[in-house]
């Protein structure tokens, strides 16, 4: 059912050597290639038939669930919108991610939609990553979008990952966090060649002791650009940080803008950011150390982008 | 053996103009030759040129004019990681710290090899880091001390045959100084290291055979500690009365 493009995506994706063990949804070129449900995971297609539902039944732990996106067809724009409701008390994994293998000269994209409700005291992993292989010249386009809404006392974090390969991507994050629940972000963006990526992100922390955390590291190689926007919103005593950084090699550009909005008394807020070359003392470091220049600095980014 | 020769070391005077290049001498005319096993301490006053001639000797700065020889070949046009492959290795005064990098990382690139155990006994034989240290990010969260630690440690991990810790009491407590000279000491002695530690603290300077001093870019003194101390005691006296007792100056330059 697998065909060798299949489980080279799904490797890169979602880290998997063939059809993953417990729940999952696994869709290839706009249609389901395959699913599995668990007794405390159910999927299952939403009512307009654009996308699914994963209901994870409350007090569910230590489980994942799997739902990679293969897209090898040329030409094919595909778009869908999943739901996810992790119900009180669990403690689960998601893993998503979506891998386009271009062929051919006509464009591929896919745009994801993934709405999360988090219930109270529910935990929850959720890493996806973004690739994009293969020898045809068609462009690679990624438009993810991610919704959280959590109840109170949860805890969710969010590793976003695209490592190179996609041509144009347009990512918009949007949360509002609960009383006493914690989001942690992490996105990691490489770009080279003539790629985009942009990132628009829209936080609120909505209860009292929300917190968030939210970390970006972005490589930007050859031409090409990224641009990173955080609106941080309080409206209730709570922390949240933003840390940003880019490392610019080549004739990357970049433009990055934190934005911190405190509407409660109580709010404490903080971000930093930085854009730059690859630091001076770590290469000589490394080097002191026995690395030549361009070892040296590919150690230095896969440190940067882990 | 290392041996320096005639080295200088000038770099363009800060707010002189393009027009007018008026370069500073940092290192002049230096030549010294360090024996094999032997345990070195630099030392001399502040902007005296102490850490210069230690990144001259690393590769870090080029040398304006002069040679390095070390065990018989000309090194003075290798770069950084061809004299760190060659068995020099430098601990930075100041640190980098990395974003993600973890002292893991450090260690086996020091060592060449990820292998936990290797790793494992490579911080054992160091000593002052505690193994919960691994997995730590080398970063800006880590205090002075711990980052100094680390430092020594990835020194240590590369086996060399000459050694060369600038300022490696920066940030450590009172007492670590103590086992990081018997530290130094032990790898001097065990695997023959030439040391050279660039340092103003007394338990370095009583560990070294030999101490150099450096004053203006030059060699002022080589010797053992007992003859230097006249001289370590005329530093100590103010030099600056001159400038500070000035009708318009009224504080303390030092």
């Amino acid at each position: 059912m697998l065909n060798a493009i299949d489980k080279q995506v799904l490797k890169e994706v979602a880290d998997l050597e063939g059809i993953p063990k417990g729940a999952y949804n696994i869709r290839k070129n706009g249609a389901l290639l395959g699913r599995e449900v668990s007794a405390n995971i159910n999927i299952e297609t939403n009512e307009k038939g654009d996308g699914i539902i994963i209901d994870i039944k409350p007090g569910t732990v230590n489980e994942s669930v799997h739902i990679p996106v293969i897209l090898s067809k040329a030409g094919l724009h595909d778009t869908v919108y999943n739901t996810f409701i992790v119900g009180e008390g669990s403690d689960v994994t998601i893993i998503a991610g979506c891998g386009i293998h271009c062929g051919g000269k006509e464009s591929e994209g896919h745009s994801g939609i993934h709405e999360f409700q988090i219930k109270a005291g529910a935990k929850v992993k959720y890493v996806e990553k973004h690739i994009a292989i293969g020898a045809g010249t068609g462009r690679r386009i990624l438009n993810p979008t991610t919704k959280v809404f959590m109840a109170e006392n949860a805890q969710a974090e969010m590793e976003l990952t695209q490592l190179g390969g996609v041509d144009e991507a347009k990512r918009f994050n949007d949360a509002k966090i609960g009383a006493g629940s914690v989001l942690l972000i992490t996105e990691r963006v490489m770009t080279e060649g003539n790629q985009t990526a942009e990132s628009r992100n829209e936080i609120e922390l909505a209860g009292t002791d929300s917190k968030t955390n939210i970390v970006s590291r972005s490589v930007i190689k050859g031409d090409s650009a990224q641009d990173f926007y955080v609106n941080l919103t309080a409206s209730a005593r709570c922390y949240g940080h933003i840390e940003c950084d880019a490392i610019i090699m080549d004739n990357g550009i970049n433009q990055t803008v934190p934005a911190l909005r405190a509407l409660h008394p109580d709010a404490e807020l903080t971000h930093e950011a930085s854009i730059g070359k690859i630091a001076n003392d770590q290469l000589m470091k490394l080097m002191s150390l026995g690395l030549d220049y361009n070892a040296a600095v590919n150690r230095i980014i896969q440190g940067f982008l882990r | 053996m290392l041996e320096l020769k005639d080295i200088s070391f000038r770099t363009p005077e800060s707010g002189a103009g393009t027009q007018s290049p008026a370069d500073r001498t940092i290192i002049q005319d230096l030549s010294f030759t360090f024996e094999p096993g032997s345990f070195y301490a630099i030392t001399g006053p502040n902007g005296s040129g102490k850490t210069t001639l230690a990144k001259l000797i690393m590769g870090i700065n080029e040398l304006t004019s002069g040679s390095i020889i070390f065990n018989g070949s000309d090194i003075s046009n290798l770069s950084i990681h061809e004299r760190s492959n060659a068995g020099i290795v430098y601990g930075f005064q100041h640190p980098a710290r990395f974003k993600g990098t973890t002292f893991r990382d450090l260690l086996s690139i020091a060592a060449g090899s990820d292998d936990e155990d290797k790793l494992v006994e490579i911080i054992s034989r160091v000593g002052v880091c505690s193994l919960d240290f691994l997995d730590k990010s080398v970063d800006s969260k880590l205090s002075g001390g711990e980052i100094k630690k680390i430092e020594l440690a990835t020194v240590i991990a590369k086996n060399p045959k000459v050694a060369i810790y600038d300022e490696p009491d920066t940030g450590i407590d009172l007492w670590t100084i103590g086992p990081m000279v018997e530290l130094l000491k032990r790898e001097q002695k065990d695997n023959k290291t030439t040391t050279i530690v660039v340092s103003h603290n007394k338990a370095f300077l009583e560990a070294a055979d030999t101490l150099l001093l450096i004053r203006e870019g030059k060699i002022g003194y080589s010797g053992d500690l007992a003859g230097a101390l006249p001289i370590l005691e005329d530093l100590s006296v103010c030099t600056f009365n001159e400038l500070c007792r000035g009708e318009d100056n009224a504080q303390c330059y030092r």
